[in-house]
This record gives structure tokens, C-alpha cells and sequence, in this order.
């Protein structure tokens, strides 16, 4: 009852839809509020204070966190391989994910909705459990190194758990689902007949994809790579799991410093962790969107 | 432009013949229209014409050259889809540039041909408009100039004017004919309008059940339909089942004895078109066939005016008589008489 009248918005005084349109919207807005912008600026404020060892968080305002962070080439370090394996991850999905979607998008099968569940599949299995079972493949006495010892191809097991290239191998494994399934409702809702009059215009697939299918799918390439991109720049879980000790990402920095107690450099951390995703995802954004616009 | 000749094409789904052995030949700057009920195969042999549907078997020739196995986009046909299947994301001007572009055309000569285009198809003052600032009617000229462009070999139009209203379909059926014509372009269309067939096509080829039924021009198929399903297909007609007893005499399942023309004894079915039937006043000239019958139906409908008179408890015919001040309209209940002469109904048999 009360959904259909905040809905009709036929109510004789103004006041009562405004009304009735704000217990609509308001448990969500109470609930981000309360839930995100509250603990974010209480973040923010943290990351001005100083820490000391012996007091841990004493009250400032300063920006030494962030001018420590951006001076010191240990974590200026982090920082780009963040980027880099986060970025090198969204082009991997991209380039991954684009064919699959395009075929899941155009069957015609009726195991459609079968497709669609085993692309999600990977997403049902925790990043632990998942990680673990990274690693009874890529683990030096692991799948692929005893079958290749075996078939004599290697004569020593190859280093591949606590790599670099097992970090991305884990985070694209976790995001193609994402992009796929972005990519694919897209490209649905594009009507076949806009390829097949490409066709026929004389534009072979590649052009065909190049100059109409492309184009069209832009919104969801644009939505499924900043997907990705920020799953990649906050993954977690597959960093420390699948790259080891040495290998750094920012999610798994962010986390130890307040395991370390340091809040105020763990707020600042996380803060330009959150800038720099926000700011590369604005810029891409606008950049394609200008180039594409007409 | 050019001759397209089909043989023998055949195209399988499974167990499901969708275009079952259809051969045409389609002379140089022919219309042909494809006519039929929907999925009677006529999409699909354009389909093939198109390149999007590789036959099963048979072939597909284009100025006598083979070109069954290539693929759409070496196949210069310009192609008008239902939807149209404008792109949104081009403008009107790049919409029609597509085609040159994708054909190499010096980028020189582009504004040339593109302005020609837009201009046969009256739409030269919105070249700069994106397709969803058009109304339906100039969606589907900028589809029609985006695939006359480049020149093509053949033009083939897929239910073209199916998305327009009445009233303008009417206007563009012409004005594509026309356009053809001048232009002197191998046509083929599909429809399953047989009046938008009937207006426009130079030869109609009546298809159910992925075969072809008749090839013929309006005249043809309208006086000499082959079958039964064209005769009920192409305008309309009353069946009358029946047996022939001897050579010219006919009994209707309702018992009536009816003079018909050629057809061997055995079972009948006569086929006699509404407007054929004549309704004859006390002082009529004789016809081969008189008979009696009620008014149980009419129908006004401005230009004429259908009867449906039950001539036998087994049969009613519709009738249908011009609106003329003369022909005072007979009242449902009204007892009239029909006549016709022998060789108007037409005799089909198995």
C-alpha cells in the first residue's frame, strides 16, 4: 500500500508524496551513511594524526602519513605494482572476456542459463578456498610441476606459487566472471541486425566489430573494466595467498598496517589506495566517453 | 546490377526443410516479390540471397557468377531490413557512408555520392541527424539510401514497409517502385502483404512451406492461381468441395448441382472469386448457374459491399457487390439470386 502510493504520486498535497517518496529512499540513505561516509571521514580524520610507537595514535593535523607514503620507494613501489597488476588484469578480462561474452550474448541454445551459471561458478567458491586450490596446481610439488617432471619435460619443479604471475592468474580468474557477465547483457540488448547490415555494407568481422559492435557495447566495456579495475586494485585475498610474503599489493599493505596498530598511516594508505581509484576510473571515463561521443 | 538466378537451393534445420529445392530466375532490373504466410521460407531464401543462410544444397549466381560460398560482405547487395538497423551511435550521413567506406571509395568522392544518395531518397537537409531524431517513414529512406550507395548488384528489401502506417505505406510503395525502376535495379522483396505485393512487384512468387507455389505476374496468379492455397492466398475466394459426376457438371457437398468447366470425374474443389459472383435482379439475362439463397451476413465496408449468402445447407458464399446508388443493398434475411457462368469458378483437383 504505502509502495503504491509513493508511486502513483497522486496525493492531494505535495507534502505527503514528498513524504511517502522518503521512506522510499531513506532506509538506504541511512544505511550508506551510517554504514560508509560516517567510518570514511572518521578515516580521513585519522589519517592527519601522527602515530607514536609507545602513545600509537596521538591527535594532529598534518600530512605527514601521505608525504611518508609518496616519499618512501617501498611503498611508492606498491603502489605501481598495484596499478600494473591491477591494469594488466583488466586488459587480461577484456581481452578474455569479450569473445566469451559475445558468444554467450548471440547462442541460441536453450543451456543458456546453464552457460551463464558456469561462468559464474568460480564466484560460488571463497577466495581462500580458491586460493588453495591455486595452489595444489602451481605449488612446487603441485599438479603442473609433478605432471611435467613426470613427462620429463622439466628436471627441477618450476617457481610458480609466490609469483607475480600467480597473483594476476588468481585476480583474472576472480574478475572474468564479472566482465563477462557485464559484457554480455550489453551486447544482448544490441540488435543482430546492426551486424548482419555491416555485413552486408561490405564489413568483414573485423570491421564489423571495430566500427559497429564496439561502439555499441561501450557502456558495458566501460562498466565492466572499471569493475575489474577496482576489484584488481582492492584484491586482497589473492595477493597474500597466491603471491607470498614478498610480493606487495595495496589491499594487503592497508590491512597490516592497522594489524600493526599504525591507524593514521593505515587511513592515509587507504586513502590514496581509494584516490587513485577513483581518479583513474573518472579519467577513463570521460576520456572514452569524449573519443566516442558524436 | 544484374541477373540472379537461384537452383535447386535447399536449407535443412534438422528434420526441417525452410526452403525446400526453390529455383528463380531474376532477370536484369527486375522487381520480384516473395509472398507468402509467415515462416513459408520466404526470409530465408532472401536470407540466402543475402549470404546469411548457407543452403544446404543448390546453388546461388549472381551475373552468372557463383556465389554460394562467399560470405555477406563480398557479395555487393544492398540490403533493407524490417528494423531498418540504422546505427544509432552514426549519423544519417555516416550511416550512408558505411558502405563507401568499407569499399575503399577516395575519401574525395564521398560527400559527392553521399549527398547523391540522401538526395534520391528526398532526405538531404538531415544529413547531420542522429537515426532517433527521424520519424519511421525517413528511418527507413536512410536505410533505403545507405544500401543504394554503393551500387549494389541486387537490392533486397525484407518486409520493408511493415514498421510504417497505413497511410504512408501506401505513399512508399510507390515511391521505392519508382526509384527502382529509374535506377533499373535487380529487386527482391518479401512480404506477407499481398496488396503491397500485388502494388509493387513486376513478377510475385507465392511460397508455403519453404516451396514455391507459382511464379506469375498479378494477372497470373490472380486468374490462373495454380492451387488452392494461392487462390485463398492472392485476393480471396469462396471453396465450394464437391465431386465432378461427369465432364462440366459438378455436386457440392451441399447437394447442388453446378456447372463448372474442364476437370475428370472424381472429387473437386471450385474456386469463386466474391466480386465474379453477379446478384441477379427478376429480368436478368441467363447465366449457367442460378441460384437461390439468404442473406445471413453483411458487411459495409465503403468502396463494395460483402454478402455472405447460403446458397445450400452445407455452403455460403460472400459476395461482393460494388456500392453503387443503384444497387440498393439487400437486407440480411433477404432472399437473393446468384449467378455465374461456368468458367468463372476454377476447378482444382489432386
Amino acid at each position: 500500500m504505502a509502495l503504491a502510493k509513493a508511486a502513483g504520486q497522486r496525493d492531494e498535497d505535495g507534502r505527503t508524496s514528498i513524504l511517502s517518496a522518503s521512506t522510499l529512499v531513506g532506509p538506504a540513505t541511512i544505511f550508506v551513511c551510517a554504514g560508509l561516509l560516517l567510518p570514511l571521514l572518521i578515516l580521513f580524520r585519522y589519517s592527519l594524526n601522527r602515530f607514536e610507537p609507545r602513545r600509537m595514535m596521538v591527535e594532529a593535523l598534518s600530512a605527514e602519513n601521505y608525504l611518508k607514503f609518496f616519499s618512501d620507494p617501498y611503498y611508492t613501489g606498491i603502489f605501481w605494482t598495484t596499478l600494473y597488476v591491477a591494469g594488466l588484469c583488466t586488459v587480461i578480462c577484456l581481452v578474455l572476456g569479450l569473445p566469451l561474452a559475445y558468444a554467450l550474448a548471440r547462442t541460441q541454445t536453450r543451456f543458456k542459463n546453464i552457460l551463464i551459471v558456469l561462468v559464474v561458478l568460480p564466484l560460488f567458491v571463497g577466495n581462500a578456498v580458491r586460493a588453495a586450490g591455486w595452489m595444489t596446481l602451481l605449488g612446487n610439488k603441485g599438479f603442473l610441476n609433478v605432471t611435467l617432471m613426470d613427462l620429463g619435460i622439466i628436471d627441477a619443479p618450476m617457481q610458480m606459487m609466490f609469483t607475480e604471475g600467480a597473483v594476476i592468474v588468481g585476480i583474472v580468474a576472480v574478475n572474468l566472471p564479472y566482465m563477462v557477465l557485464t559484457l554480455q547483457s550489453v551486447i544482448e540488448g544490441i540488435n543482430r541486425a546492426l551486424e548482419e547490415a555491416a555485413f552486408s555494407l561490405g564489413a568483414g568481422p573485423y570491421e564489423m566489430t571495430r566500427r559497429v559492435l564496439l561502439p555499441l557495447a561501450l557502456p558495458g566495456l566501460l562498466a565492466g573494466t572499471i569493475l575489474t579495475f577496482i576489484l584488481g586494485m582492492n584484491a586482497y585475498a589473492t595477493p597474500v595467498l597466491l603471491g607470498g610474503p614478498k610480493f606487495k599489493m595495496m589491499g594487503p599493505l592497508v590491512f597490516g598496517q592497522f594489524q600493526l596498530n599504525n591507524w593514521p598511516f593505515g587511513a592515509a594508505t587507504a586513502f590514496i589506495l581509494m584516490s587513485a581509484t577513483l581518479v583513474l576510473t573518472a579519467t577513463a571515463n570521460i576520456l572514452v566517453q569524449r573519443r566516442y561521443r558524436r | 546490377m544484374a541477373r540472379l538466378q537461384l537452383t535447386n537451393v535447399t536449407k535443412r534445420y534438422g528434420e526441417m526443410k525452410a526452403v525446400d529445392d526453390v529455383s528463380l530466375d531474376v532477370a536484369n532490373g527486375e522487381f520480384l516479390v516473395l509472398l507468402g504466410p509467415s515462416g513459408c521460407g520466404k526470409t530465408t531464401t532472401l536470407r540466402t540471397i543475402a549470404g546469411f543462410v548457407e543452403p544446404t544444397s543448390g546453388s546461388v549466381r549472381l551475373d552468372g557468377k557463383d556465389v554460394t560460398d562467399l560470405p555477406p560482405w563480398k557479395r555487393n547487395a544492398g540490403l533493407v531490413f524490417q528494423s531498418y538497423a540504422l546505427f544509432p551511435h552514426l549519423t544519417v550521413s555516416q550511416n550512408v557512408a558505411f558502405g563507401l567506406e568499407m569499399r575503399k571509395i577516395p575519401k574525395a568522392d564521398m560527400p559527392a555520392r553521399i549527398a547523391e544518395a540522401l538526395r534520391l531518397v528526398r532526405l538531404d537537409h538531415l544529413g547531420e541527424r542522429l537515426p532517433r531524431q527521424l520519424s519511421g517513414g525517413q528511418q527507413q529512406r536512410v536505410a533505403l539510401a545507405r544500401a543504394l550507395v554503393f551500387r549494389p548488384d541486387i537490392l533486397l528489401l525484407d518486409e520493408p514497409l511493415s514498421n510504417l502506417d497505413a497511410k504512408l505505406r501506401q505513399d512508399v510503395r510507390v515511391e521505392i517502385r519508382e526509384l527502382q525502376r529509374k535506377l533499373g535495379l535487380t529487386t527482391v522483396m518479401v512480404t506477407h502483404d499481398q496488396e503491397e505485393a500485388l502494388t509493387m512487384a513486376d513478377r510475385l512468387v507465392v511460397m508455403s512451406e519453404g516451396r514455391i507455389r507459382q511464379i506469375g505476374t498479378q494477372h497470373d496468379l490472380y486468374e490462373r492461381p495454380a492451387d488452392r492455397f494461392v487462390a485463398d492466398f492472392v485476393g480471396r475466394s469462396n471453396f465450394i468441395d464437391g465431386t465432378i459426376e461427369a465432364p462440366g457438371r459438378f455436386r457440392s457437398g451441399g447437394g447442388l448441382e453446378i456447372a463448372c468447366g474442364e476437370g475428370r470425374t472424381g472429387t473437386a474443389t471450385l474456386a469463386l472469386r466474391p466480386e465474379r459472383v453477379a446478384v441477379l435482379g427478376s429480368d436478368a439475362a441467363a447465366t449457367d448457374n442460378r441460384f437461390e439463397g439468404r442473406v445471413e451476413f453483411l458487411s459495409y465496408l465503403g468502396a463494395a459491399i460483402d454478402l455472405h449468402v447460403r446458397i445450400s445447407h452445407a455452403e455460403r458464399v460472400i459476395v461482393q457487390l460494388p456500392n453503387r446508388p443503384e444497387n440498393a443493398p439487400p437486407k440480411i434475411g433477404d432472399a437473393v439470386n446468384l449467378g455465374w457462368n461456368r468458367e468463372t469458378a476454377r476447378v482444382f483437383q489432386d
